[in-house]
């Protein structure tokens, strides 16, 4: 009886959670431009999507923005890491707390603070001024995933390969640096998702004439939605979906080894 | 260690440029009238009708929707606990996937969905049945924040409560202690810290959005974060834009120390 | 035997607290020399100081003759075995031994034997391809003294090793571990918290306390001999009862005058206020009367083969512990005798230093 109703619930909470892109994901093959007819199979909205060099362009500057804030804030944030350790305790808590700033602040005050930043030392608005942003708010991830990782256990295994003769550079890059491994990508993984994701400082901090696939939907559905737009929806859905079972996928793998082994 | 302070120096840099002069500059802006003159004006501008009138509606939508996500979330996060599923990460999978989808394509769904010639009035249609006005209503921009901030809410809940040693509750019930009670002495004052940062990570952007006022309260309906938009994007008032912002960060770092007083463990869990 | 390792008034402070006040101490060639003492005694920071993980504020560290004390680390002819080990976790067992041999360039062919030999040495036989969390505990243990014996070190650096074992194993690897000193033929340096394993294992045993060197000695000088409370107290169970020199080797325990064979010659001269120390099993139980003290046993514990017990004294000011093989009832009112010999003279603590008895373990 119990389990029922707790399958009953999950299935009302999935249903919420999938039917709008589900119905999205129907809408893109649908022939006509209607949301409430169906008129037939086509792909013509996918074709529609192609053809968009505004798109197209819009998908080339997410991607590489990512790419870079999330490698610029990997390298910053892994140094800004190892500097820390080296530090008083008093100093790090200080820099913890300016890091955690654009993290606990609202986006939109974020945006508008980077904005009048890029006014004031005349940054012109664009594709730069937008990496700036990302890598910005990008830090704090990577600070948080790879800081855990250095800690007390990490000093022990560095004196341990001192003790057995390594260099100082040896050991770090032997030992210390395949300890941070899992962090630094963790921390570059979740900067590259935040980067994409991000609509509203992009949108404070992007020039005219450029766009990101948020902004260039932003500014489409406030013209009125095309069904090329579902189209997008999927495309990034089934994306999203294939990634994530890969990921799931390995990780399932990797756990069952672990279990057998152990 | 093999680390030096001067690692950091790149990282300091970036908060100078980063974040604290921004901040300053949202600080100077706000505080100067268009002449350069210092003023509290755009401060106080937060006391007239209309954006108290925005700063209310906001507040009272941010709550409903934090609500109703806590609501959900709850029994959700519990049921992953126990069920098989959850163990397996099958469930929280299903749980982060749309996270992974544009928040604005998601708000859009539910604009495809509510719209006058949506599928919702399709469907009503089809059976015969008047079409509804959904759309531009707070129901559906209350809607929109509970679809698009859930998965925020489960997440942190479900962490925490997934760690809770299975022999508390055993515990609690060798000690006598009901259902009911097990729950509301052992269960939920453990999931707070989880609670807690479940509530930040839903209550301060519902509070502070202007997309999903935007799209599915169709430039009607005016949250404080569409005033503050339309300062800078419209009418290009940073001046009124920044003391506005100003004064709406204060008010966000003023609930978040009122949340962490629930929170024992000082906000250890908010990522 | 020549010495090996000396260290010369090595003083060292964190944060303004004192550490180490002044530690001499000599190792020799070929030597188990174990540092013994409660945990933040400095027993761990000497050893540091030993393997170039921590610099001296003053005092000077010797090896082989050569003053190394700014030497680093990675230049020092020892090896650590480290307190839980400090494996390298995304290393294979085999990559783990071989580490300080590919630092030196050594061949291939030369680190797959020694690493052959090394497991072989330490039971683990076919080992070198598993993942470091697939180990237990004490074969991690083995690990980590393979991976340090196969550079040839020429001491030994023991942190604790057997501190994460359970009570079989660690008896286990005490053995093991006097064997392997014996087989390689090196200077063993052994830090610890367990008397017992002090006592079993080494040819010398340097009780610490508050960063002072309490007493060096063999084993059985730091158990029949202690020089002071502290170290009676700390190796093995004791009775510590004030008493006075009442006459030239007399010496008044709770209220008793009795012969003992320190006198000022020793150092105690009449008058002279002492600690004194009785083992628990160096007691004799008589008939009630016929001892020198009497007193009501008010508890008794079977331990194994003996019987503890405490024993009240008639005026209630006392409670002597107690070791015995016969069973005795608990009410039940003894006599007690000790034997001269058995009974240990001290000065009392000159300084508060030397009085803090810390028993944190």
């Amino acid at each position: 009886m119990k389990k029922t109703i707790g399958r009953i619930y999950i299935l009302i909470i999935m249903l919420f959670l999938y039917l709008p892109i589900l119905t999205l994901i129907v809408l893109s093959f649908n022939d006509a431009k209607s949301m409430s007819v169906w008129t037939g199979f086509s792909l013509h909205w996918y074709e529609e999507l192609f053809q968009s060099r505004l798109m197209m362009g819009a998908i080339v500057n997410t991607f590489s923005i990512a790419i870079l804030a999330a490698l610029i804030a990997t390298v910053v944030g892994t140094l800004a890491v190892l500097g820390m350790a080296a530090m008083k305790p008093r100093q790090e808590n200080v820099l913890m707390a300016f890091n955690n700033i654009p993290m606990l602040n609202a986006d939109i005050v974020t945006g508008i603070a980077l904005m009048l930043f890029f006014l004031m030392v005349s940054w012109p608005r664009g594709y730069m001024s937008i990496l700036f942003a990302h890598t910005t708010f990008c830090i704090p991830y990577v600070i948080l995933s790879v800081r855990p990782r250095l800690n007390k256990n990490t000093d022990r295994l560095f004196e341990a390969a001192l003790d057995l003769g390594a260099s100082e550079k040896y050991a770090f890059r032997k030992i210390v640096l395949p300890e941070l491994k899992p962090g630094i990508m963790s921390g570059f993984l979740l900067s590259f998702t935040m980067s994409v994701d991000d609509f509203i400082i992009t949108y404070f901090t992007r020039g005219a004439g450029i766009n990101t696939i948020s902004t260039l939907i932003y500014s489409e559905v406030k013209i009125g939605i095309r069904p090329s737009l579902f189209a997008l929806s999927t495309i990034i859905f089934v994306t999203a979906l294939v990634v994530l079972i890969i990921v799931n996928v390995r990780q399932n793998r990797l756990d069952k080894e672990m279990a057998r082994s152990a | 260690m093999v680390a030096k302070k001067r690692f950091a120096t790149p990282f300091i840099i970036w908060i100078i440029a980063g974040t604290i002069i921004p901040l300053a500059s949202i600080a100077y802006y706000g505080f100067t009238t268009r002449e350069g003159g210092f003023t509290f004006s755009n401060i106080m501008a937060m006391f007239q009708h209309e954006h108290m009138q925005a700063l209310g509606l906001s507040l009272l939508l941010a709550l409903i929707s934090t609500f109703i996500c806590l609501l959900l979330a709850f029994p959700m996060a519990m049921i992953l606990r126990e069920s098989k599923w959850g163990k397996q990460g099958f469930l929280i999978f299903v749980i982060i996937l749309p996270m992974w989808m544009n928040f604005l394509l998601r708000t859009m769904a539910w604009q495809v969905l509510l719209e006058r010639q949506g599928v919702i009035n399709g469907l009503l249609a089809a059976v015969g049945l008047p079409r509804q006005e959904l759309m531009n209503t707070p129901g559906a921009i209350v809607l929109g924040m509970v679809y698009d901030f859930l998965p925020f809410m489960i997440l942190p809940i479900y962490n925490t409560v997934s760690k809770i040693d299975n022999h508390l509750i055993e515990a609690a019930y060798d000690l006598g202690a009901s259902k009911s009670m097990t729950y509301t002495k052992v269960i939920i004052p453990l999931t707070v810290p989880g609670i807690v940062s479940g509530i930040t990570m839903v209550f301060i952007p519902a509070l502070t959005t202007f997309v999903i006022s935007n799209m599915l309260g169709g430039g009607k309906i005016n949250l404080i974060g569409n005033i503050i938009e339309q300062e800078f994007t419209v009418n290009s008032n940073w001046y009124l834009g920044s003391g506005l912002s100003l004064v709406m960060m204060v008010f966000i770092i003023a609930s978040m120390l009122l949340l962490q007083k629930f929170d024992k463990t000082g906000g250890q869990n908010l990522i | 035997m020549s010495e090996l390792i000396r260290l010369e008034h090595i003083v060292k402070s964190f944060d303004d607290t004192m550490v180490l006040n002044g530690i001499d101490l000599s190792i020799a060639e070929n030597e188990f020399v174990t540092l013994l003492g409660p945990s933040g005694c400095g027993k761990t920071t000497t050893l540091r100081i030993i393997g170039g993980f921590e610099k001296p504020d003053e005092g000077r560290v010797w090896f082989d003759g050569k003053d190394i004390t700014d030497l680093p680390a990675n230049q020092r002819h020892l090896n650590t075995v480290f307190q839980n080990y400090a494996l390298f976790p995304h290393m294979t067992v085999g990559e783990n031994i071989a580490f300080g041999m590919r630092v030196k360039h050594k061949s291939e062919q030369y680190i797959k034997d020694k690493i052959k030999y090394a497991l072989k040495l330490v039971n683990l036989d076919g080992f070198q391809n598993r993942r470091i969390d697939q180990m237990s505990g004490g074969q991690q243990q083995r690990i980590a003294m393979a991976r340090a014996i196969v550079n040839e070190p020429r001491v030994l650096l023991l942190d604790e090793p057997l501190g994460a074992l359970d009570l079989k194993l660690r008896q286990e690897m005490q053995y093991e571990l006097v064997r392997l000193k014996k087989e390689l033929g090196i200077t063993f340096l052994y830090i610890t918290h367990d008397q017992e394993e002090a006592l079993t294992m080494s040819d010398k045993v340097v009780v610490m306390n508050n960063g002072y060197i309490q007493q060096q000695g063999t084993p059985e000088e730091i158990y029949d001999e202690p020089v002071n409370a502290f170290v009676a107290d700390f190796i093995g169970d004791s009775n510590i009862l004030d008493g006075q020199m009442t006459a030239e080797k007399v010496v008044r325990i709770d209220g008793v005058d009795y012969p003992c064979i320190d006198g000022t010659e020793q150092g105690f001269p009449p008058r002279l206020m002492v600690d004194v120390v009785i083992r628990p099993e160096d007691i004799d139980i008589v008939p009630y009367g016929q001892g020198q003290w009497n007193g009501t046993i008010i508890s008794k514990l079977f331990i194994g083969v003996h019987y503890e017990m405490l024993v009240q004294s008639e005026d209630g000011k006392i409670e002597w512990l107690l070791q015995n093989y016969d069973q005795h009832d608990v009410g039940e009112k003894i006599g007690m005798k000790v034997d001269p010999e058995n009974i240990q003279i001290m000065h009392k603590p000159k300084s508060e230093a030397e009085s803090a008895i810390e028993l944190d373990i």
